[in-house]
This record gives C-alpha cells, structure tokens and sequence, in this order.
C-alpha cells in the first residue's frame, strides 16, 4: 500500500478569518483572568444552602483565630520565665540544666537544687527548676511553669511521666512545652534513628499541637551535650513568647529560690516543735501582692502572711541596654538553695557580692562561690566559735540559716542520684504518718482556739492604747502605714475576723480626738500631706455636729453651710460647671472651630493667604464677643491666645505641645474614619484592652516604689521576701530543696470551703472507674487536696441523681467540699499521690461549676408496700409507712404497681398503723406489689484534707498516704463482702415437667373440620416380614466371575501406579537437564554481555579521555 | 464602729467573705443593742444569701456574722419604717450584680423620707452609675410602685439586677458639662408651687430643666402625707448628680413654706455641683467622714488603697471647690456565685 502525500494545514495569516481568529485569540487571553464574567453560570449560586454553608465554615474558621483579649498586664520589668526541666529519671535533666547554665553564665553548677536564676539575655532571665518524678513536684510546678523542657529517652520511647505531665498541663492551663529528644546516641544504625524521631515526634505532635518544637539532643561530649546543639536550644528559649494564662494573671505566686528560718533559737531550744516563722524569697509573679493577703502553700497549706516586703533584684538585667551581647558580668546566676549566690541580700541590709570569676574555676569541684559560704562548709563543727572570732559575727542573724541549708544539701543525695525504687517505696508507705497528720491537726485547733481567745482580748486592750498607738504611728511614719488592726487567719480552722471596736460608746470628747486621729491617719496614707490636710481642715469645725448626725450611718452628704447661694458670687463660681458656661481650650467649640481651619487651611495658605487671616481675625473678634458674657478675668486669657500665633518663637515648647496635640486629634479622626470601616466587635474589644492596659501603666509609673507598693501591692517582677508565721516546725526541719516551694496567693474569698459543684471525667487512660465517696485527691487552684466527691448526673428535670460510679466515657457532675475556687478552674484528680501503683496515674480532669453552701443532690429510694384489701380500684396497702404522719406527709403521691397500674395515695388508715387508702387506675390482685418512687438527698462528707507532701521527711516526701478508700482499707484489714445468697453459683436443677394430654370432648371432635380433627397417630409398626428385602446369595459361578473381576482390576491398578511412578522420575530427570543445560545458557550470556559492556567502557572511556585531551588542549 | 458603719461591713464582709464580729454596739447607751432597723437590715442580708450565720447575743450588742453566698432571686422584704427604703436599697445595689441569680427585691416600707437618700434619688443616679460599671441590661431597674412617707410608711419599690461575673474598669475622671437638669416633685397639692421655686434658682444657669410632678393616688400614696423634691443634674459625660429635700413627718420639726423647699433643694443640687469630686470606685461623691470611713473599711477588708489626688482649680476656670481624684488598683473580685453551663 502506498501512502497517499497529506496536505498539510496553512494557517491563514491574513483576511478575514484570520482576523477573527486573532480577535478571538486576544480576548480569550483576556476572558480567561477572568473566568466568572466569561461563564458566569458557573459560579453563580447553585444552592442558597451549600453557599451558607461554605460561608459559615470560613467564618467558623475565622473565628476559631480569635482568643478573647486580655488586659496585657505584663511588667515592665518581668519576673524570670520559669523554665521547668521535666523528664522521667535517668533521661539526662541536670546534665541539661547545668549545659544550659553553662551555655548562658559561662559557669559551672554541678548539683541543680532548687530554682537556678540565670540572665539569659537583654531583656530576659530565666528560672530553671527541675522536676522530679514525684506526682506532687509534677503537679506544683505544672502550675508555675511558663515553658516546659520534656526530656524524652529517644533510645527507649515515651514514658507515662511524660503523659501525665503533659495532662496536668491541659488541665492548669497549657504552658509553653517543648520537646527534648537525647540519648540519641545510643541508634547505630541511621535509618532507626530517623524512623524513631519521626515516631516520636508525630506522637508528641498529637499531644501538644501540630508542629510543636522538637528538639534533638545527639550524643555527649564529656558527659555534656553538644555545644551547638544547647546553644540553638537557647536560643529559642530566649525569643519564645508566652500567652497570659488566666489563672495565673489572676493570682499573685512566689516560686521560693531560698528560706530562712526566722524563729527565736531559744523557742526551738525549749520546743524543738514549736511554730516557726520563716521568711520565704523568690520573685513575685502572676499579679499584684497585696501585703497581709493569703496564700496557699502546696504542700503544706494556707496561711496569712505577716510581712511582705521587697528586696533589690539579686539577679537583675543590664541596666544600660546595649546593642552587643552581655559581658561577663552581667551574665549573673543565682540559685541560693544550691549554694550560689545566696548571702547576698537581706531586708535591710547586703551583704556580700558575688565575685565575677567564676569562669575560671575548676570544673569539678563545686563549691558556693562566696569566701564566707566556703568557709561555713568548711568549718562546721565549729561554726559558732568562727562566727564569734570572725569579722563575720556581724551576720549571725542570717548566716544562721545557710549553713544548716548546706549541711542538709551535702547530707542528702541528690534527687538525680536516686533511683526510684518500687519496693522500697512501698515498704516505706506506712500509716504511721496519718497519725502524725491527726496529731498536728489537734494541736493547731487548739492553738487556733487559743489565739482566738487572745485576740478578744486584744481587742479590748486597744481601747484603751488607743493614745498609745497614735504615738507609735506617728514614731514609725516610715515603716507600713498604720492598717486598721485587722487579723485574717487560716479559714479553713479559723474564720478571718475583720474586726472592729465601737466608737459609739466614748463620750463625745473622746470622739472629737478620735476625729482628728482620723485625719490624721488619712493624712499619713496619702503621702502629701499638705494638700490633703488643707482639704480636711477647712471643714473641721463642723466636723463634730457632723459625726453626730452622721452616726445614724447615713450615706447623705451633710451641706457645708458656709455657702451661702443667695450669693451671687457663690453662683458665679460653679457657673463653668454648666455646658453654658465657659469650656475647656481643647474642647472649646470656637477653639476647635479655629483648628480646624488651621488644619485644612494650609491650602489655602498658598494661594490666597490673606483670605485665611482675615479669618481667623473675624473669629477671634467672635470669640470676644462670647467672652463678653462671661464676665471676668477669661478675657485675659483670650487675648493672649490671640496674640500667641504672632509671637511664636517665645514659648516653643508649648507651641510645640500644640502641634503634637493637633496631630494626634488628626491621627485620630484619620483612625476613626478610614479603620472604623472593618473594625469588629472583636477589635473594639482589643483596643479597649489596650487601653485599659496603657492606663493601669501610667496611673502609678512616677510614685516611689515604696508607696505605690502600698497602692497596688507588690507588683510582679519584683522580688520578695514574704514572712510567714507559725508554720509547721517539719517544712524546716525536713526542708528539701529539690522539691519546689511555691507560695499561691488567694482571691479575698478562696480561702474559705463550700460545697464545689464540678464537672467532671474519668481520664479515658485510666483503667478503672471510680466509685462515689471513695477519696480522692485534687488539685484546684493552687492547691492539692483530699476529698470526697459524690457522683451525680443531672436527669432532663434538672434533678441531680447520685451514681454510684462515674461513667465510663461521659462526663458527669461531682459535689465535693473543698476550697472555695472561681467557676471555670480546671482540676485533676489522682486517686493516690504515694508511690506508682496504677499504670496512669491521673484518675479524672473536669472543671468548677458552681459554688454553694447547700447541696441538691438525690438518691432514689423506693418504698415498697402490699394490698392487703381490695375494692373495685381502691385499695387498702400497708407496709410502705410506720405511722399516719408519714402517710401524711406523702399525700397525694403518685405509686405505681410492678405490673404498671397507677394510682394516688388518699389517705391514712387508722390501724394498722401507716396502712393507707389508695385508688387505682385499674383493679389491683392481692400478689401485686405496690411502690412509691421519691428521692431522697445525699449529704457530702466534709473532707477536705490538704496534701501535707513537704512536711514529710526527706527522701520520704513522695509517700504521703491520706485517707484510704473503702476498697483498700478492706484489703489491707483482709475483709470481705459477703456476698448475696443468690448471687452464687449453685447446681442448676431442672424439674420435668408433666404435661396433661389434651382432651377434646367428643361432640366437639366431631364438629370440627378434618384439618383440625385431632388425628389419631400411632407410632410405625414393624415392617411385615414380606415387605422386607431379601440378602443376595452368590452362585459358585458368580462367585468365580467376581473374584477373577476383583483380580483383573487390581492387576491393572499396580500397573496404573507403577508407570505413573516411572513418569514421574522420568520428568525429575527432564528437569534436572534443563536447569542444567539454562545455567550454561545464562553463565554464557553473562559473560558474552560482560564483553559487551567491557567493550562499551572502554569505548566511553576513550572518548572522555580524547573530548579532555581536546580541552586541555583549548587552554 | 458600731452602728455608724454597721451597714458597711456587713456589705463588705459579705462581698469578701470574710467572717465578722462586731463588738460592744450601743454597750452603754441607755437603749443597748441593735436597733430595729438594724436587725430588719440583718434579715434582709439573711434572705438574699445561702448559709449566712449570724448570732446576736441576748443584750444584742455583740452581732457575729459570718456571710454565706449571695444567693439573689426573688426577694420580698419588710423594711424598717425607722429607716426609708433607701438604707436598705443602697446595700442592695452593691451586693446584688454579684448573686448567683438576677435579684428580684421587693421593699416595703418608707420611699422617702429626710435622713436617707430617697428611692428617687439612687434611681436617677445609682443605676446609670452602675452601667458604667458594665452592669446593665434589662432586668436593671428600681421601680417606685407605691410610695410612703415618713412615720407610716406603706410604700413598695420593686428593685431588679442582672448578676454579672465581674466589673469593667471606669474612670470617671472628668465630670463634664451639666446639660440639663431633671427632677421629681412628690407632692399633690404643691408640686408646681415647689417646681416654680426650684426653676427661679437654677434657671439661672441653663434652661433645659424639667422637673415632673409625681402624685400617687389613693393605696399607692402611702399611709403618711408629705412632700419632696428631687433633683438631677446630667453632664455631657453621663455623670449624674442629685440632691433632694424631703418634708418632715406631720406635727415635727417646722413648717416650711413649699417655695422655700424648692429653693432650698435647688441649693443642695448646686451646693453638689459644687464640691462634685471624682471617684472611680464608689457612687457616694464627695469626701466626707462617711465615705472616709467606707474607704478605711474597703482597706480592711480588700487592702485597697486609694490613692487620693488634689485637683486645683484653674485660675480661671469656675467650676467650684477643690476636687479630689481617687485611684485604686481593684481587688480583682469576681461574682463566684454565679454559675457557668
């Protein structure tokens, strides 16, 4: 076949179709930017719905962005970031925190206890804690952290510390968490080593969020990680930001970098059990202090706090901000429980500053850099002969303490050092420490009772001091102002007085004092004094037929009557007060009027000036003439005003003021008209915050630190020094420092207990339910608690039912009686805090509901009674009450049968007692059982018993055991339930049962049709002997055939299988040969291809060579 | 102190939940003890919270108080006629946006009478005061459904308010300008007699003044006779400064003449325009020993201080007396009664 020679297609260049293609051509470029205009049918609206739909989810998603704003109350100077290093043991967190002191300071910390504060940059410093494994120390500082470093073994995978930390942080509000991947070194081979990091890092990933930082530490170098590795990871520490927690903007916290001991040695001396006062430092965080507040100690419990006050920072930032990096000596460390840094400051006085060469230190020995610290540990024994010789004697008040701190630390191991041992914890975990919890519990009611009675009588002392104490205010002008004697004590045993004397029942002599001591005091609070004085005095000759009239306790102001408003100068002088009146420069009208000519009329300043000033005279004159109304002195003002823009160069600065004022209004109406377009709920919202924020800033930035603590309290960056009285003599004398202390301050009513209503989930990790009024230990708020919490659902009726157990996968309620917290808290409940007995630890997380003083919670409870006479649909029952007033009470209630026939109770019957008159809905039968369904209310137990972990002693602190549940009291005492007779397993025995034949009357058989007739079937008889089928007996001859046949075939099968067997060897062998001869075949075509492949190289080779030799040649 | 600040504490104590005992009330007096009202003002407190203690021993000069929840919801109440309405409503209006459900109070007793601020008074400028405290709403109100007057009494005021979880910052910083002036002339015969009086006074200073004349007829007048008048000043910024002259009960105290009234009531209003001083946290305006001691208390119980500023008048400015800037850090107190779903 021949192909036939196609045309090709000429593309026309030229005419008209040309033409019409080009155009096409252009405008489909054009067309196809914009696809809705060239087919607008595609996208117009297909369905109203779908399109709602896809609007709704972007603004779903929108929305999803926004947080609600806060009030940015961040100090200027922040506290130190609380950088908290949480890992299971042996996973590498003090080699961590001590690279990262080293990576920071330049110096070397060999045992991390306690806070470390370092200066980590210009503008930051960072507390490093770290966390043990113990569940309390995981729980407390859960709450403090601002970032979190979790280590996590690499080589051996997650832990449930791990876990468990991680939902103690959702339930206190979720800190900053980063990961640390180490022990990376122990993967030889790569591809594990990338395959597990990815594992780890997805899980990780679905705990904290998508893309949460993971950082990977691979490998040490003499004991200590790499040193680009640590330093990336501070970086990222130093420029990490932290969203403002609720809980935390809300209450003040203390995170305790060192403790003192405050008692009088001779009171220790005479009870070494005694209350000790001690005086706790850190820096202050959160929000304002307020001094004699109080706090909650985790750990050991709520107190007052006697003093606060504040130190200069130990630690402080550069003061200069430079643009280089710190130099040596900015770069501080300060960790007094570890020895570092600790003498240095006091209340009144400092001490000794740290010498600045650590760097050139040896690496292993770590001894506190202060000569005066060494030489406290050096010389132990005979501490108290040194202080006595030394120059030191000066600061046997202080140092009294810190050497005790240091002996303790070089006792115990470090906590790093300790392997957590299972059975030794649990030998350890006895009840003996319940015992002494119940013992301390009685002496501290006793001592409240005392102190209460003691206070009474203060109270009645001070009458009459009153004189007295005015002298000592006056004396004292420095120290705190005089607060109204006022004593707040633990609510939990003693209710917080806020009490008060009479002033009533002085005579009226004693009162006119009383009146000048008050303004007196209020001139001593407010720091000018003379402006304020001024104001009180003026009307102090009325004063006293004031109080008079005013002790009706009256809120209506009593008119000065020394003006008189007959008076037209007394009417002259709140006329400005009127809109008629005089306004403001700023806001005048006319002024603004000028202003905004001023504003706009720079165009016209080009072209026609003399137009403008014309203008401006015109309004001025217009100006005068309102003045004129106004009579007086404002004419004056005027005038100036007028000549000010003549003679500009005198008074810069205000002109200057002016034209910034001029252009901030500018800006503003700017703002309000263009941003105001957009503007949201939400970004309304945000600027008022922002406002708010910038004002709460500068109301107080230029007052003196010593009185602006006394207007807002202590503010947060500040560091503290909180004195706290009559604490537990065992927080000092079994003080560990690896266990943090944290002091949380209370809201003005969190310190008293209620019923708590919560909301509440068994965590979906935890492998068993929990069981109403079985204890269980929370931590709300600050604190860590046992109680015991009552189950409860609430039914479609708003009725809370009781359950006995929580649900397995549902949410339910839980009442408990405990402290006092704000709605919307989380919380998590853990059922033991000693020792590691589940396999996840924490048991249920939930949040606060609601508060009250009553609870509403409901049992059913069925009462059960039986008719013992019936009428049509009355009856009488019994059995359901005792007596006639019971009956009584229930009238008019709705019972039910078993079988479900309603009825009412009527009324009592007279005997027997408690027997009642009911009617029904149907006819009752004397075997019906009758009840009457009611709720009955359940009553919370009143357990609120504070984790007391750190009065424990030391090495002991992880074991603290409270009340035991029901089931762990009966396993430890060996007793059992009896159970329910029916319950058990028995035999099962099976009666026959006889069955009468069914008879059916004869008349009646013959009535019925055939198919009903019942039919006589009888059992099938034996089969008569000549229906039965005859056995074959054989011929002699057929016999003969058969066996020959039997014979034949067998012959033949043998021979079947014997030539099958043959076949099948033949093929094996066939087989055999042609792998044989197919090894040859590939052994020669391999080589032949090797050849081949040889040749092609070499070829290739020798044309690289010659194309290289030509190049060398080029050049 | 005793009675003179009895309402105060208990108020404060009650907000901060902190127990009280006062101690020797009256002990030497020749009537010792709570008075009437006292204890009238006692059972009210009682009724609008859930598990208050309170024990008062025999003599009734010893009151231990130990505040339960605020409760809120409806309340109906039996005021002392000792006292008018309005002791008991002032309380009321600092407890009640911190309930655990919006408060429905009724009041029964006296509406007006001369000691106490008047229903009408804390109506007109306790409740738009209370918006800017970012407590508003529909259910705000004070509502006068009866009126009563001084020895007899027989009114009723239905006072509702929403609860909210906490309060917004304000600063009331700057008083303004007063645009116009409303008022309440109580009375039936001589309304426009007190009206024509009070106008001839302040007419002087702006015309937008409108003063109604409420007259009650028949069972909601109220047991008792008398007469009064109530004046509101209203500032460009939404401040709000009143002043009101109540008669005395019949057969005490002199006669006055009902011009005389409206001009003296006129004064007052002025006489508050005068010495208007700029609190940020409390409504009672102006410093004098009671809310001297109120700020004394608010520092026992909350450690507030306030930090008191002089404002001297300009030169030229008229504007009346020396005035007084307060500033506080809050408590950060927040409704813990009410309940979140």
């Amino acid at each position: 076949m021949e192909k036939k020679e196609q045309k090709r297609h000429q593309h026309k260049h030229s005419g008209p179709k040309a033409q019409k293609k080009n155009r096409k051509k252009e405008q489909g470029t054009e067309q196809e930017q914009d696809e809705r205009k060239r087919n607008p049918r595609a996208f117009s609206v297909q369905s109203a719905v779908r399109m709602a739909k896809t609007f709704h989810r972007a603004q779903d998603i929108k929305t999803k962005k926004h947080h609600i704003p806060l009030v940015d109350r961040t100090p200027l100077e922040p506290p130190p970031v609380v950088v908290v290093v949480m890992g299971p043991p042996k996973v590498g967190k003090s080699t961590l925190i001590r690279c990262l002191i080293k990576n920071y300071t330049r110096q070397k910390l060999s045992d991390i206890c306690g806070p470390v504060t370092i200066v980590s940059g210009k503008k930051r410093r960072l507390t490093l804690i770290e966390c043990n494994n113990d569940i309390n120390s995981m729980i407390d500082l859960a709450k403090v952290a601002d970032l979190v470093l979790m280590l996590i073994d690499a080589s051996f995978g997650f832990e449930m510390e791990t876990f468990e930390f991680l939902n103690i942080c959702q339930v206190h509000g979720f800190p900053r968490v980063m990961g640390v991947l180490t022990h990376l070194d122990t993967f030889k081979n790569n591809k594990t080593l990338s395959k597990t990091k990815k594992r780890l890092k997805h899980r990780f990933w679905t705990e904290v969020y998508q893309g949460a930082k993971l950082f990977y530490l691979s490998g040490m170098v003499y004991g200590e990680y790499q040193t680009q590795e640590v330093k990336n990871l501070g970086r990222f520490i130093s420029v990490m930001k932290f969203r403002p927690l609720v809980w935390r903007t809300s209450h003040p916290y203390v995170v305790a970098d060192r403790m003192q001991d405050l008692t009088d040695p001779e009171a220790i001396r005479l009870n070494p059990k005694c209350d000790r006062t001690v005086s706790l430092y850190g820096y202050l965080r959160g929000t304002f202090l307020k001094n004699k507040c109080q706090v909650h100690i985790p750990g050991v419990g709520d107190f007052s706090v006697s003093d606060v006050s504040f130190l200069p920072d130990p630690c402080p930032l550069p003061e200069v901000i430079k643009k280089r990096a710190l130099n040596v000596k900015e770069r501080l460390l300060y960790a007094p429980l570890a020895g570092v840094g600790g003498l240095v400051y006091d209340k009144d006085a400092v001490y000794i500053d740290m010498p600045s060469g650590h760097a050139s230190r040896q690496q292993e020995e770590v001894r506190p850099t202060t000569e005066l610290v060494q030489s406290l540990i050096g010389t132990q024994a005979t501490l108290d002969a040194k202080m006595a010789a030394s120059k030191v004697s000066l600061f046997t008040g202080t140092a009294a303490l810190t050497p005790e701190e240091v002996q303790e630390n070089e006792k115990q191991n470090p906590m790093e050092s300790r392997e957590w041992d299972e059975n030794a914890q649990r030998e350890r975990r006895r009840a003996v420490f319940a015992d002494e919890d119940e013992k301390d519990d009685d002496e501290e009611e006793e001592s409240d009772e005392a102190e209460e009675e003691e206070e009474e009588e203060e109270d009645e002392d001070e009458e009459g001091l009153t004189t007295l104490k005015k002298v000592d205010e006056k004396a004292d002008e420095t120290a705190a102002p005089p607060v109204k004697k006022q004593k707040i004590k633990e609510p939990m045993e003693m209710p917080a007085f806020a009490d008060s004397d009479d002033e009533l029942e002085k005579s009226e002599g004693e009162e006119s004092e009383e009146e000048e001591e008050v303004a007196e005091e209020e001139e001593e609070d407010s720091n000018d004094e003379e402006e304020l004085g001024g104001l009180f005095k003026v009307s102090r000759p009325e004063r006293s037929k004031k109080v008079r009239a005013d002790a009706m306790d009256c809120s209506r102001f009593q008119p000065d009557s020394s003006h008189d408003w007959d008076q037209e100068e007394m009417l002259a002088s709140i006329r400005d007060c009127f809109v008629t009146g005089k306004w403001e420069e700023d806001k005048d009208a006319a002024t603004l009027l000028k202003e905004n000519d001023e504003l706009y009329g720079d165009f016209e300043d080009l072209q026609t000036g003399e137009v403008h000033k014309a203008k401006t005279g015109n309004k001025d004159k217009a100006e005068e003439g309102n003045d004129d109304e106004i009579k007086g002195d404002g004419g004056d003002d005027d005038d100036e005003e007028e000549e000010a823009p003549q003679v500009k160069l005198d008074d810069d600065e205000v002109q200057k003021n002016k034209r910034l004022e001029k252009k901030r209004r500018l800006k503003e109406r700017f703002d309000a008209q263009y941003d105001d377009g957009d503007a949201t709920y939400f970004d309304d919202l945000k600027e008022e915050m922002q406002k708010q924020a910038e004002l709460n800033r500068q109301e107080f930035e230029d007052v003196d630190d010593e009185v602006r603590v006394q207007y807002e309290g202590f503010r947060p960056g500040m560091y503290v020094r909180v004195e706290i009285p009559a604490l537990p003599c065992e927080f000092v004398t079994n003080f560990d420092p690896h266990y943090p202390i944290v002091l949380g301050g209370l809201g003005p009513s969190e310190g008293n207990v209620g019923y708590l209503q919560m909301r509440l989930k068994k965590h979906r990790w935890h492998s068993r339910i929990l069981k109403t009024r079985d204890p269980l230990i929370l931590s709300l708020g600050w604190r860590r608690f046992q109680t015991i919490p009552l189950y409860y659902i609430e039914d479609h009726n708003g009725r809370h039912r009781l359950l006995k157990y929580t649900p397995e996968h549902m949410h339910c309620g839980a009442t408990i009686w405990g402290p006092i917290t704000p709605q919307g808290t989380g919380f998590l409940a853990v059922q033991t805090v000693g020792g590691i007995k589940a396999n996840f630890r924490i048991a249920a997380t939930g949040v606060v509901l609601d508060l009250d003083k009553s609870v509403t919670i409901v049992k059913k409870l069925k009462l059960i009674g039986y008719p013992y006479k019936i009428f049509k649909n009355t009856c009488f029952i019994q059995g359901m009450f005792n007596t006639v007033l019971e009956v009584a009470k229930f009238e008019g209630a709705s019972i039910r049968t078993v079988s479900g026939i309603k009825g009412q109770i009527k009324k009592a019957l007279r005997t027997p007692l408690g027997a009642f008159r009911a009617t029904f809905e149907d006819r009752l039968l004397m075997s019906d059982i009758v009840f009457l369904r009611s709720w009955y209310p359940v009553l919370v137990p009143q357990l609120y018993n504070p984790v007391t972990s750190l009065l424990m002693p030391v090495g002991q602190k992880d074991t603290w055991a409270g009340m035991r549940t029901l089931g762990h009291l009966k396993h430890d005492l060996g007793i059992r339930n009896k159970p329910n007779q029916d319950s058990l397993y028995k035999p099962v025995v099976r009666q026959v049962r006889h069955f009468n034949t069914l008879h059916i009357p004869k008349e009646l058989q013959k009535a019925l049709p055939f198919k009903n007739k019942p039919k006589q079937m009888q059992a099938k008889g034996k089969t008569p002997r000549d229906l039965q089928r005859p056995a074959v007996v054989r011929e002699p001859h057929e016999k003969k055939v058969a066996a020959l046949l039997d014979a034949l075939s067998s012959v033949y099968a043998y021979k079947n299988k014997k030539a099958k067997a043959e076949q099948h060897a033949k093929h094996k062998e066939f087989l055999k040969q042609k792998e044989k001869q197919d090894a040859e075949r590939q052994k020669r075509l391999k080589e032949e291809r090797k050849k081949t492949y040889r040749a092609m190289g070499q070829k290739e080779k020798k044309k690289l060579k010659s194309s290289l030799k030509g190049a060398s040649k080029d050049n | 102190v005793a009675s003179l600040c009895f309402r105060q504490r208990l108020v404060l104590s009650t907000l901060s939940r902190k127990r009280e005992k006062i101690l020797n009330i009256r002990s030497k007096d020749d009537n010792p003890g709570l008075r009437d009202f006292e204890a009238s003002f006692v059972r009210l407190l009682d009724k609008v919270t859930n598990g208050t203690r309170i024990e008062i021993n025999q003599t009734g000069t010893v009151l231990f108080y130990q505040p339960g929840l605020l409760y809120g919801g409806s309340v109906e109440h039996e005021c002392n006629v000792q006292r008018s309405i309005g002791y008991y409503l002032e309380a009321l209006l600092m407890l009640a946006p911190f309930g655990k459900t919006l408060l429905r109070a009724v009041l029964k007793g006296v509406t007006n009478d001369p000691t106490d601020p008047s229903v009408d008074l804390l109506k007109v400028t306790a409740i738009p005061l209370m918006k800017k405290f970012g407590i508003d709403g529909a259910g705000l109100e004070i509502k006068v459904l009866k009126r009563g007057m001084t020895p007899a009494g027989g009114g009723e005021v239905l006072f509702t308010c929403p609860v909210r979880r906490s309060m917004k910052p304000v600063q009331l910083t700057e008083p303004g300008k007063i645009k116009r002036i409303r008022g309440t002339a109580i009375s039936l015969q001589m309304a426009n007699r007190i009206v024509d009086s009070a106008r001839s006074i302040l007419n002087k200073f702006i015309p937008d003044i409108y003063i109604y004349t409420d007259h009650m007829k028949g069972a909601s007048s109220g047991k008792s006779a008398g007469f009064g008048l109530t004046l509101v000043a209203e500032t460009v910024n939404g401040t709000f400064l009143g002043a009101e002259v109540m008669s005395t009960p019949q057969g005490q105290g002199d006669p006055v003449l009902p011009e005389d009234f409206g001009r003296n009531c006129a004064k007052l209003l002025l006489e508050e325009v005068y010495r208007v001083s700029i609190t940020k946290h409390t409504f009672v305006s102006g410093v004098d020993r009671y809310v001297i001691e109120f700020l004394r208390h608010i520092r026992d119980f909350f450690q507030i201080m306030f930090k008191i500023e002089q404002q001297k008048p300009g030169e030229d400015e008229q504007k009346g007396g020396e005035k007084v800037l307060m500033t506080c850090v809050g408590a950060g107190y927040s409704n813990i009664s009410k309940t979140i779903k």
